[in-house]
């Protein structure tokens, strides 16, 4: 029962997420988003996964609040109505029912085995490639920092 | 099992919603995130019941993907909302569109 209602409380918040108009209440729709995924995962027995679902959730909302707080003032925009408020939860519930109610047997065969440490060994090789992006990303990101700079110095 | 991938469904279609009607890049920003939540909840999912690791394995390197695609598109947001004023996609266009036409009349 509670990962039923953790599954319609992940669709109402996402649905709250996009469709609320102030930035911060977003955020805040978005962050109940990854609280009750990382729930989810731990109900579900993948506890690994739910310490990182809630570690990156709680600094992508760390970033997305102070973003957001800075650019809320051009964003404000006339109150939600509580009727609107309601159809959006409304949908949201009834988006989360197939998701309640349907279920079928699971796949059982898959080409990896063993525990989290033993497949991440396994997978090593794709993990350096994701490590490599990740540097990469950051390499770019000091780049274009630098040239701003060198940009702005230069004028 | 059906149920999860019902979610994600769930999750995807919210995410690709707000990705094409919303016009504020916070919006989008949150759209992929949603997007990307879709994606890396089937991982956990589909895989914990046989108490495989894999599901986890493969969650730990999406999630490195997502936090790369987050910061480019956050450092695009500041840096679009900082030289425009604006972060509101259609307005940006209207401006482009009345430079080229300022451009092509001088």
């Amino acid at each position: 029962m509670i990962i039923e209602i953790l599954a319609a409380g992940i669709v109402v918040s996402a649905c709250l997420a996009v469709f609320v108009d102030e930035a911060v209440y977003a955020v805040t729709a978005l962050a109940g988003t990854f609280m009750m995924t990382s729930l989810l995962y731990a109900f579900d027995g993948a506890v690994f996964a739910a310490v990182f679902q809630f570690v990156l959730g709680v600094g992508t909302l760390a970033v997305l609040f102070l973003s957001g707080e800075t650019l809320s003032e051009k964003t404000v925009s006339a109150k939600p109505s509580t009727k609107s408020l309601l159809v959006v939860v409304a949908s949201g519930v009834l988006l989360s029912l197939p998701a309640v109610l349907l279920t079928v047997s699971s796949p059982k065969k898959t080409a990896y085995s063993g525990s989290f440490s033993q497949v991440l060994w396994q997978l090593r090789a794709a993990d350096v490639i994701i490590q490599g992006l990740v540097v990469l990303t950051v390499a770019l990101g000091i780049f274009i920092v630098l040239y701003e700079k060198k940009t702005r110095s230069g004028e | 099992m059906m149920d999860y991938v019902i979610l994600s469904i769930a999750l995807l279609i919210i995410g690709v919603y707000g990705l094409l009607t919303k016009r504020h890049l916070l919006k989008v920003f949150i759209s992929v995130e949603l997007i990307a939540t879709a994606a890396t909840l089937n991982f956990v999912m589909l895989t914990s019941p046989q108490n495989l690791g894999v599901g986890e394995a493969f969650l730990v390197l999406a999630f490195s993907t997502d936090t790369c695609v987050s910061a480019v598109i956050l450092a695009l947001l500041i840096y679009v909302s900082k030289k425009y004023g604006t972060a509101d996609t259609g307005e940006l266009v209207r401006r482009d569109k009345e430079y080229e036409s300022h451009e092509e009349a001088a």
